[in-house]
């Protein structure tokens, strides 16, 4: 053998048991040849591979990957690729938000009877692969420019005129028995206060930030019986989508709302959610929503019109400094599996290691199971103790939601979910 | 007579330092909100002032948040152990806090316990810790309640004093600390003026009292029910020194791996058996004070908590070691 290594690239294909593989295997039997670059693996339907496995294959060598199924109309099971189709069109702005080289990731819909298909498609994705050559910017270090920074308001908390109001009504909830538990602010964070004489601790005032609709999945909040829970109008949206999900039986939660001025997070300047729409009591006079000149700077559109490598470089300076102490998950109303996947460990899918790899693979899986569902209250960016703003992945995937689908997280508690349900119409042009 | 350094020699001598193949850590702003122990590849990006305590400590310089142990390679029914450890560059940490500094003899008496660690103790032993004293404090410091202080030299191997002057008090306390400023400093008499030190805000013995005698009490249970359960105030802390070893797979090196983990983790306790001694969070919280303040004092005679206030500082609902400890104190 030749000293002198010549580039070949590496190519998984994650394909569909009954259509794609069977082609595959066609082009097989006719004799069609084609480049021996790829590596095949057979699972039972793309609407059941699991998108972290496309990332995988590339942290394992993989200088392209390719997703191949039956065409819309033709699934084995009626309509796993339609499931497919509609995360892949979201994923895919995932990977693209996150730097990925698109130009690496091929999808294609090849049938049982494409053996010619199948062959013209991996010639052409090696050969394009040969032309880009080795994938060396998978999570690789490199300058980018700075984000436009957020403004974060500081100074001391100002106690608002609602908070004697807010301190009645609770200790009346909790004396009367209506609620045996009211979640609400103290004045150091979140307090839970279950003795009508506690209702004291409670305050409002304009540093109440934490969402406090994720205490409602803790099992010792559970085990105290029904709650109350003192939501601003942001936080009120996860009440919906946690309902639409049955993690909540919203008869058996008391909503108190606030109506709110803003609590000092860089999300508050351009809020138009001031006043709470759907709980059981409200407080505070209505205000007037944030007038869009007071908005903070687009860092998504700044994110996005940097190159892919920039953008990769740019993630990899966050994630290096990601400790996995799981506050993003752990602050987030929506995580609320009782195992995360992160912490599974037969098969370990997520690299457990707080590297800047293992970061990428949490985070990927932490963002994408939250497309849909996130309401952008921000806790996740506010809890990061490595100071990064994680929620800049759950934007970019609401855009992506809204301009695709048209898709507004915690607008419906009725509306279909946005990954798990799907449309014929769907669009998309980059499946082949 | 005292020996003094001007901020902008300081600077220089950190430049030098990186130019020399030498890992040099210290604070930097990664953003106008945080700030937090970084590599350092320019000495401009060295902080020396305008904050309180970065948002990590130092102990990742000797013990990494994930650390190959060695790698393996299989090949049919053999398995072949691959240790190559490159040897270590020398490690210099700049400006690190008092209450940083003092947590690395701590680590080193339960790394050397029963068993000699060798990954933390070449780490150790290529690190020299330049210190720098507190001249500010905030709500969240207590380092003058665990019997530390804004000058405390215990850890470091050079304490820095800021004059207020771009001048730089000098106390180099070990022979590695004089390795790297013999030569550097200029003789002054003058010496740095009384650094400001939070009030003792607790007694560590009540809390032990405490924690022994009121194990069972409903006071843990009503203190946990704020807490998340994330891993802030464990990870975040320059004493805590938990982990877990894993054999990661091809797609991670193929490598026995230790990672840090939590005891606020549910998981951290969980038995194969689904049986988990730890079941709920104020357990895990309690079990947190009980380790320093009660299990790590009976066994090395200390606190296994330097006062950093990074628990309460980085905790995203406000709790941590500091609002226990003076819930607990005031009875």
């Amino acid at each position: 053998m030749s000293e002198t290594s010549v580039f070949e690239p590496k190519i998984v294909a994650y394909v569909c048991n009954w259509c794609t593989y069977l082609g595959a295997d066609l082009a097989g039997t006719t004799r069609l040849e084609y480049p021996p670059n790829v590596r095949i693996i057979r699972l039972p339907c793309t609407g059941r591979i699991d998108f972290n496995l496309l990332v995988k294959g590339f942290e394992i060598g993989a200088d392209a990957v390719l997703v191949s199924g039956c065409h819309p109309g033709d699934c084995h099971y009626t309509a796993g690729n339609y499931h497919a189709r509609r995360r892949w069109i979201l994923f895919r702005e995932l990977l693209d938000t996150l730097g990925f080289d698109l130009r690496r990731i091929h999808f294609t819909w090849i049938s049982a009877a494409e053996g010619k298909k199948w062959q013209q498609m991996v010639t052409e994705i090696t050969e394009e692969t040969r032309k880009l050559g080795p994938y060396t910017d998978l999570y690789a270090n490199g300058p980018a420019p700075a984000l436009p920074a957020l403004d974060c308001a500081s100074g001391e908390a100002r106690t608002l005129d609602a908070e004697p109001e807010l301190r009645e009504y609770s200790r009346n909830l909790l004396a009367e028995g209506t609620v045996k538990v009211v979640v609400g602010y103290g004045a150091h964070g979140p307090v839970i206060v279950t003795r009508p004489e506690d209702a004291e601790r409670l305050v409002w005032n304009n540093r109440c930030r934490p969402n406090l609709t994720a205490y409602l999945k803790r099992k010792e909040i559970k085990a105290l019986g029904k709650p109350a829970v003192v939501v601003k109008p942001c936080d009120e949206k996860s009440l919906v989508v946690l309902e639409r999900e049955s993690q909540i039986d919203r008869n058996e939660i008391h909503v108190i709302g606030m109506a709110c001025e803003g609590v000092g997070e860089p999300k508050c300047a351009s809020c138009e959610d001031r006043t709470p729409r759907d709980a059981d009591k409200s407080f505070g006079a209505a205000v007037a929503s944030a007038t869009p000149a007071s908005a903070q700077p687009n860092r998504l559109a700044a994110l996005m019109a940097m190159t892919s490598r920039e953008r990769m470089a740019f993630w990899s300076a966050q994630f290096e400094r990601c400790v996995k102490c799981f506050a993003c998950r752990q602050v987030c109303p929506m995580c609320y599996c009782e195992r995360c996947i992160v912490d599974k460990s037969r098969p370990i899918t997520i690299d457990p290691a707080s590297s800047t790899k293992g970061n990428f693979a949490w985070q990927i899986a932490r963002a994408f199971h939250l497309a849909g569902r996130c309401v952008g209250c921000g806790e996740c960016s506010r809890a990061c103790p490595a100071g990064i703003d994680l929620g800049l992945l759950n934007i970019a995937l609401h855009k992506a939601g809204s301009e695709h689908f048209g898709y507004e997280p915690g607008a419906d508690a009725l509306g279909k979910p946005l990954i798990g349900a799907f449309s014929l119409q769907d669009q998309e042009d980059f499946i082949h | 007579m005292s020996e003094i350094i001007s901020q902008a020699a300081l600077r220089a001598l950190a430049a030098e330092w990186i130019s020399s193949a030498r890992q040099v850590f210290g604070p930097t702003a990664i953003n106008p909100h945080t700030v937090a122990y970084s590599p350092l590849n320019s000495a401009d990006a060295l902080l020396l002032e305008g904050f309180v305590h970065p948002a990590n400590s130092i102990k990742e310089v000797v013990f990494p948040r994930h650390e190959v142990l060695y790698g393996y390679r299989i090949e049919g029914n053999s398995v072949e152990l691959l240790d190559d450890h490159a040897p270590l560059p020398e490690q210099i940490v700049i400006a690190a806090r008092p209450c940083d500094a003092a947590a690395l003899p701590i680590l080193d008496r339960v790394f050397n316990w029963d068993f000699a660690d060798e990954f933390y103790n070449r780490r150790r032993a290529a690190t020299t810790v330049i210190t720098l004293a507190c001249n500010t404090a905030d709500e969240s410091c207590f380092c003058t309640s665990v019997g530390l202080g804004p000058d405390s030299e215990r850890g470091s191997d050079v304490l820095l004093f800021d004059l207020g002057d771009q001048f730089y008090e000098v106390r180099c306390l070990t022979e590695k600390g004089h390795a790297l400023f013999r030569g550097k400093t200029e003789t002054a008499d003058r010496t740095a003026m009384a650094v400001s030190a939070p009030p003792k805000k607790f007694d560590p013995q009540v809390i032990r009292s405490f924690v022994i005698e009121h194990f069972e009490d409903a006071f843990w249970k009503d203190h946990a029910l704020a807490c998340v359960g994330c891993g802030i105030c464990a990870y975040t802390c320059p004493t805590c020194h938990c982990f877990d070893i894993v054999d990661a797979g091809p797609s991670a090196g193929n490598a026995r791996v230790r990672t840090w983990d939590s005891c606020q983790f549910p998981i951290f306790t969980a038995h194969a058996s689904g049986h988990n001694p730890r079941a709920s969070q104020s357990s895990r919280q309690r079990q947190r004070i009980l380790h320093k303040f009660a299990i790590y004092p009976d066994k090395f005679g200390e606190i296994l908590c330097t006062g950093c206030g990074n628990c309460t500082r980085n905790c995203p609902e406000g709790l941590g070691v500091l609002s226990l400890a003076m819930e607990i104190d005031r009875g």
